[in-house]
């Protein structure tokens, strides 16, 4: 029988990088999604015991971190600048041309509007089905492959029109 | 399967693709420019899936759990300090109690409280002892009471403070016919209640009541107490 502690850390090991992915992306701000994974995590240990199948353990904890991110519109929310959140993503990696396509495809992803992206994300990153998507937002499946139809279609535009340079355009 | 049908599936899914939806196997079959299509599309699915997948704080893992021992070390803490203020608060109640019982008095009276006095000290004074206090040294002790003897009321044996029922009191021990002759002076409280008489089987006693303090004596059947209440009463003399 595994204890409590154990069963958390092996769930942080194992989930804590899809679920910062998933909050970055909710959110586009790298502080702001390490603060929702803490939050999230120190729920789900308070919880842990409500989980009953470990291997619904990633939904259930996408589950707490949306309502972890729906309680911070809940709360004063403070605008933290006046840049647009797409063009604070990461842009330290300029070192090769996948990057510069990885940075780019990146922005593009963040002008998505969240009801596109968020289950794209799902759907790439966590490997869930149409249904699961579904039930996690609530959501009806026709819905959820209709949004994520829309985001690739609009990704694909987007990469046909790419420019093939990346930065200032100076004579 | 037409076209439009085709594209909306591989752009909802790309997976699809791989699931054996035969339908959708049999188009890509058919058709060279639906399979090209579904590649480009899962090409473009695969650089999503790179974009998506930013770098993860190294010491994000450690933080997590970090945050998570020091929150139930947290919790543990208050529960010791429940505990803590509960153990005080049963050891508060038990001091009290013990308290209650040690120094609440179990007799109701002075005649009650002076007779077990006696018998509890009876072994210690013998009638024909040849100890003797002088009636300066009595003096001496009897000022605490703001009290004075004039002149002796017998052979005195043995007198000094002892506690009547947690009062200061003067115990004095004088030689009786038979049996010593005990004399108490205990200042007036309202703990006991005077009795003017008292007797068991051996011994009685009576209680003198003056002005700052009470006068009891005690003596076996064959003593006069009357002798006794009367010498004392007319023998002291209290200075204020």
């Amino acid at each position: 029988m595994m204890t409590k502690q154990v069963r958390y850390e092996a769930l942080v090991k194992a989930l804590h990088g899809d679920l910062y992915r998933y909050a970055y992306w909710l959110c586009h701000e790298k502080q702001v999604a390490e603060d929702l994974v803490q939050e999230t995590f120190l729920r789900a240990w308070r919880a842990l015991d409500s989980l009953k199948d470990e291997k619904a353990a990633k939904s259930w904890l996408i589950t707490i971190l949306r309502r972890e991110n729906a309680r911070r519109f809940e709360r004063k929310r403070f605008e933290m600048s006046e840049y647009e959140e797409a063009t604070i993503t990461d842009t330290k990696a300029i070192s090769n041309e996948q990057n510069i396509e990885n940075d780019w495809l990146r922005e593009k992803i963040a002008q998505l509007p969240p009801e596109y992206s968020e289950p794209l994300v799902l759907q790439v990153l966590g490997g869930f089905s149409g249904d699961d998507i579904a039930n996690m937002l609530n959501l009806n499946k026709n819905t959820v492959m209709t949004r994520l139809f829309r985001a690739r279609n609009q990704l694909k535009d987007a990469l046909a029109a790419e420019p093939k340079t990346k930065g200032v355009y100076n004579g | 399967m037409d076209d439009l049908q085709f594209r909306r599936a591989i752009l909802a899914d790309p997976k699809s693709t791989e699931t054996d939806n035969a339908e959708l196997l049999a188009a890509l079959l058919e058709d060279p420019a639906k399979k090209q299509f579904a590649q480009e599309i899962n090409l473009l699915d695969e650089k999503i899936k790179q974009a998506l997948n930013i770098p993860v704080p190294d010491n994000l893992c450690d933080k997590l759990i970090l945050r998570q021992t020091l929150a139930s070390h947290q919790v543990q803490k208050r529960k010791t300090r429940v505990h803590l203020a509960l153990a005080a608060s049963v050891a508060i109640l038990g001091g009290l109690l013990f308290n209650f019982m040690q120094f609440s008095s179990a007799y109701t009276s002075l005649g009650d409280y002076a007779l077990a006095h006696v018998y509890h000290e009876e072994t210690y004074f013998a009638n024909n002892s040849k100890d003797r206090v002088t009636l300066t040294s009595l003096n001496q002790k009897m000022a605490a009471f703001d009290g004075n003897f004039n002149e002796s009321l017998g052979k005195l044996l043995f007198a000094d403070y002892c506690r009547f029922d947690g009062m200061k009191s003067l115990h004095l021990v004088f030689q009786g016919k038979t049996s010593p002759v005990t004399v108490f002076v205990v200042p007036k409280n309202d703990q006991l209640n005077f009795t003017a008489k008292f007797d068991d089987n051996n011994l009685y006693g009576e209680s003198l009541g003056f002005k700052h303090a009470n006068v009891i004596i005690v003596g076996d059947k064959n003593e006069s107490l009357e002798q006794w209440q009367q010498n004392i009463s007319s023998n002291i003399a209290w200075t204020i």
